[in-house]
Formats: structure tokens, C-alpha cells, sequence
């Protein structure tokens, strides 16, 4: 629970106006890709607010044994999966996008906050999926 | 029986937009979606399901696609729906753009 809270503490990662619209920039497409970056800013905006919510509603998580259940509803699977995958995908930015998977951290390594959060994101976002492939 | 006049038979000149030339098509935009090293591939197939309502076999197809060759064009649509589908490629950090389709 304490490692799935920091995560989505973290959100968001990508930096923004981060996505082109066309590949080609065409000057044309200067007030589509405002358009884009606007809408985006906004779905970042509600996606936090949905964080917040779900980690305040303490009843969605229950403890039993050494483990916590969280119960999610329906609605919020496609945003939680946009969440851990900012996280995982900003993370993985913030690194310098290497194009080989990096070793896990020792200590002092500087890079090893975000090298744990791309771990820790795309091991809840692999979980979660899985849940919805197995009807879990 | 009431008399009702004969209907007058037109010849049907309805246009074939199939038979269309290439250059007389309307404008269009391809979705493209491109390779990177970090999404993982259950998560592409999930997004590709989500957003064009794809059965997951169609999914698998492009996000494979994506994977083996770089890229895979998703759909070609007009202006206003290809931004719709890159928009909601790019809600889920996936690597999408909208190129013209000379």
C-alpha cells in the first residue's frame, strides 16, 4: 500500500507539451497540437483529482494478513492504468530513455529514484492487467 | 380502388464512390503508433482494445506490428477523428502521431 501511495504520489511524470501531434510539424498543425497539449493538461488535471480520491476512501483497501486488497470499480481501471503508465514512461524519460533495460540500483546511485519508480509502476501496471486478462 | 398515377421511373445516377480515383478522395490522416522500448506489450494490446473497441487478436496484430517493424499505421481517418485517436493513444503515453496520407 506504502509502495503503490508513493507511485501515484508521483504522478504526473511526463513533462508536459512532451507528445508531438505529427512527426512531419507541419506549421498547419501549430493550433491543432495547443489543442492536444490542452486537452492532455486537463487529463492529467482529473487523473490527479482521481488519485487523491481513491487514496482518501480508505474503505477501497483491506488488510488481510500480510496483504491489502484494493477494491477498484470499473471507471477506474483506464485511468489508474494512464497513471502508472505516466509514471512508468516519465521515469524511464527522466533516465535518459536508454534503450536497454537498466540494471537495478545499488544505494548510492543517483538514479535509483526513478530507476524504483519505473519498477514499481510497471510492476502494479503488469499486475493490474493481468487481473483484467484473468477476470481477477 | 382509388386511382393513383403511374410512378414515373427515374434512371439511377447515385455516384460510386468506390470507383473513385486516388486523387479525388477526400483528405485523410494515418494513426500511427511507433516502437519504444518501454511500454510493455500486455499494455499496448490493452490500449489498442480500449480505444478502437479492437478484439484483442486485432489488438495483438498491430501492437506486434509495433514491435517487430517500428511502427504500424493503426487507422486512416479525417482530420478531426485522427486527432480524436491520437489524443487518446497519447492519454495513455503511448508513442502516436497523425501523418497526411499522400
Amino acid at each position: 500500500m506504502a509502495l503503490l501511495t508513493l507511485v501515484l504520489r508521483l504522478y504526473p511524470v511526463i513533462p508536459p507539451a512532451h507528445q508531438p501531434l505529427s512527426k512531419t510539424g507541419a506549421k498547419s498543425m501549430d493550433a491543432n497540437q495547443r489543442l492536444l497539449d490542452e486537452a492532455l493538461a486537463e487529463q492529467r488535471k482529473e487523473n490527479k483529482k482521481s488519485v487523491e480520491t481513491l487514496l482518501a476512501d480508505h474503505a477501497r483497501f483491506h488488510e488481510s494478513g500480510n496483504s491489502i486488497r484494493m477494491t477498484l470499480k470499473a471507471t477506474d481501471i483506464e485511468w489508474l492504468l494512464q497513471v502508472l503508465n505516466d509514471v512508468h514512461v516519465g521515469s524511464w524519460i527522466l533516465l535518459g530513455s536508454p534503450q536497454k533495460e537498466l540494471p537495478l540500483p545499488v544505494a548510492d546511485d543517483p538514479r535509483a529514484p526513478q530507476i524504483w519508480a519505473l519498477e514499481l509502476a510497471r510492476h502494479f501496471q503488469s499486475s493490474l492487467i493481468d487481473a483484467l486478462n484473468h477476470g481477477t | 380502388m382509388a386511382n393513383t398515377a403511374t410512378p414515373e421511373i427515374m434512371p439511377d445516377i447515385e455516384r460510386d464512390e468506390k470507383s473513385k480515383p486516388e486523387s479525388e478522395k477526400e483528405p485523410g490522416y494515418l494513426v500511427i503508433c511507433w516502437n519504444d522500448p518501454v511500454n510493455l506489450m500486455t499494455y499496448v494490446t490493452h490500449v489498442f482494445q480500449a480505444v478502437f473497441a479492437w478484439q484483442k487478436q486485432k489488438a495483438e496484430f498491430h501492437m506486434l506490428q509495433v514491435h517487430n517493424l517500428g511502427k504500424s499505421v493503426l487507422v486512416r481517418e479525417s482530420l478531426e477523428k485522427a486527432e480524436h485517436y491520437v489524443h487518446q493513444l497519447q492519454k495513455y503515453s503511448l508513442h502516436a502521431t497523425m501523418e497526411r496520407d499522400e
